[in-house]
């Protein structure tokens, strides 16, 4: 087992590696100067040219690539090219938003797809059930993320003004509260602020939710079906167990390694969902960070916000990988 | 699906116990047409789609460029000649739709193709040939798969700058290790048949042998990825359109016409209401069509 996780996280590295050289030379293709997009196209020769050696353009590429590669190791990519903070305190700031929305996000597309999934492959001889489970996926599965967030934003936020517009609610005061103690001494502000962050969060965590639920739905439902086409199910019912034994004992509970698969590919879509839900609802994130960074072609964050996404897929990955391991141990031995 | 005998015809048509001949043929029948069904939904829109696009101008009421000075961000209906409102430059919403259409369908397809043009070749290669060769190719694959499809597309347009033809690039290379890996497993089957020891048996060339007996029993179930491939790759174009990425603003698209109505939501929900539509019928025709043909071509695939 130990020898088998260290084998797969050997093989992250060069992985990682890779994607982060794809990272590295698509930012310095990149058509326009960092220093022309900070300065404006008015800007003198001599103050572009101070702004070239002041980034620390005018080296070489590979000595940059050499440098990057090795800062990031200790997980240290550089000051921002606009405003001139370390990158990985940024990051560690817009860290929490994206994951907490990421998280609850999960949570809301599991609670929605996985029964639905499990329900409508139980019931595929009932057309009124399988039939509109999978219609309603297949609709979840082609609406845009972007458009999903923009209608419940009308819906929500402007006709009815239930939640907030735009923003992400105050993170760091909560964390602040946390890491001080003050959440034990005060417990009544805190709790305003939590209340804050999560009334913030509910929009972009169901837009992102619930269209991720109509792939869960439908990666469950197949996986349900593979599952009770198994010859253990028949032995199950040929000995005569009731249904209900059938499908809580034996068939739901041969839904784990699905359900990790399922959790896998989930990490990677949700990430692109962070993208374009943060940018929706003008929420603070990784993802938002990034498309602003991409825009200001400010290299050293757009580098450190696609790091730390690739770093999240592969360690999710990685995590499912192990899990796979220790719930079926043939695949360690294969 | 439902297997053929008596049971199978039961919830629908037949309250008794056992059901008549007739009863059973109608069960048949409405079985049948269920399943055909979505895959007409599915036609029928992909050629509404292409018909629109193709003849829009023809089809679209004005020129998507065209500015109605007295008619800026009204409503659907405006004027009785703006059916689905207009826009900030007071531009027609329907026209600018239909000429969207173009650019959805163009990038959706030729980014498909690239993908395909890109991936399968490598995936048999890599399956057929194995060794180091296949080594390389997937764990470059690998490496490429660590991006989702949109951000790995974000980053090649990023480098190359937002235009039809870059976005068609970008889309089609972040589609390409979907292809590679799928291509790659089904090679790898196909080679283990006997038919493939007689073609090497009788001196083909590995080439021929991936040309001729490869690739014309990989094509089916890489022709039904490659549709429902078509759905992601609208998608992620409008993604990408949006994010103020893709094609540039006098053009419209579908993604830029409603990452622009957004800057509106708070008066004119029509713009951004009617361009979304548009995305999610365009994918859902697709991903009805490419659903469909899985079941028609390869009942492998289909998970039951």
């Amino acid at each position: 087992m130990f020898q088998y996780v260290m084998r797969r996280l050997l093989l992250a590295v060069p992985m990682l590696l890779g994607a982060m050289s794809i990272v590295f030379f698509a930012m310095r293709v990149l058509p326009g100067d960092p220093c022309m997009a900070l300065m404006g196209d008015q800007a003198t020769r001599d103050a572009l040219q101070d702004c070239v050696r002041d980034l620390g353009l005018e080296r070489p590429v590979v000595v940059q690539y050499g440098e990057f590669l090795w800062k990031s190791v200790r997980l240290d990519f550089g000051q921002s090219f606009r405003q001139h903070y370390r990158v990985t305190d940024y990051i560690l700031r817009m860290f929490p938003y994206t994951f907490t929305l990421v998280l609850a996000s999960m949570v809301i597309a599991l609670a929605i797809g996985l029964p639905t999934g499990i329900l409508s492959a139980l019931q595929r001889r009932n057309p009124l059930i399988d039939y509109s489970v999978r219609l309603i996926a297949l609709l979840g599965l082609s609406m845009p993320v972007f458009w999903f967030g923009i209608l419940l934003l009308i819906l929500f936020s402007l006709h009815w003004d239930l939640f907030p517009l735009i923003g992400g609610g105050d993170m760091t005061t909560v964390l602040d509260m946390l890491t001080s103690g003050e959440c034990v001494t005060s417990p009544e502000d805190f709790l305003a602020a939590v209340v804050d962050v999560l009334h913030h969060l509910v929009l972009p965590a169901f837009t992102l939710g619930i269209t991720l639920a109509a792939t869960v739905s439908r990666l469950s439902r197949s996986a349900m079906l593979e599952v009770i086409s198994q010859d253990y199910i028949r032995t199950a019912r040929a000995k005569g167990l009731s249904e209900r034994l059938v499908i809580y004992k034996h068939a739901l509970r041969n839904m784990t390694i699905p359900l990790l698969t399922i959790i896998g590919v989930f990490m990677a879509v949700a990430m692109t969902g962070t993208v374009l839900t943060e940018t929706v609802f003008t929420r603070p994130g990784l993802g938002k960070m990034l498309v602003d960074a991409i825009g200001a072609r400010d290299y050293p964050l757009a580098q450190g916000a696609i790091t730390v996404f690739t770093m999240m897929i592969m360690g999710v990955n990685l995590l499912v990988d192990i899990l796979y391991a220790a719930c079926d141990p043939r695949l360690v031995y294969s | 699906m439902a297997p053929k005998g008596k049971h199978a015809s039961s919830v629908l048509t037949t309250p008794e116990r056992f059901p008549t001949a007739d009863a059973w043929r109608q069960g048949r029948r409405w079985r049948r047409w269920r399943k055909l069904f979505p895959m007409l939904c599915g036609i029928v829109l992909v050629i509404i789609m292409i018909l629109v696009a193709a003849l829009a101008p023809w089809c679209a009421p004005f020129s998507p460029s065209e500015q109605f000075s007295a008619y800026v961000l009204k409503g659907p209906g405006a004027g009785g000649k703006h059916l689905l409102g207009t826009d900030e430059f007071g531009r027609d919403l329907l026209s600018r739709i239909i000429w969207g259409a173009r650019v959805s369908l163009h990038v959706g397809l030729a980014a498909v193709v690239v993908g395909f043009a890109l991936g399968v070749p490598l995936g048999i290669t890599a399956g057929f040939l194995g060794g180091r060769v296949a080594m390389l190719i997937m764990r470059l694959t690998d490496m490429l798969m660590a991006f989702p499809t949109l951000l790995l597309a974000l980053i090649i347009v990023a480098a190359l700058g937002g235009s039809l033809v870059n976005e068609i690039v970008a889309i089609g290379m972040a589609l390409t290790p979907n292809f590679t890996r799928l291509a790659r497993g089904l090679a790898l089957t196909i080679r283990a048949n006997d038919y493939i020891m007689a073609a090497r048996a009788l001196g083909c060339t590995p080439v021929r042998i991936m040309l001729r007996h490869i690739l014309p029993n990989a094509i089916s179930t890489l022709v039904v990825i490659a549709t429902l491939d078509i759905a992601s790759a609208i998608r992620t174009e409008a993604g990408l359109s949006f994010l103020g990425l893709g094609v540039p603003p006098p053009t419209p698209s579908w993604g830029n016409i409603l990452s622009e109505g957004r800057q509106y939501i708070k008066c004119c929900t029509w713009l951004t209401t009617y361009s979304g539509l548009a995305i999610m019928l365009a994918v859902l025709a697709f991903n009805l069509m490419g659903d469909a043909l899985r079941d028609l071509l390869d009942p492998r695939l289909r998970g039951e």
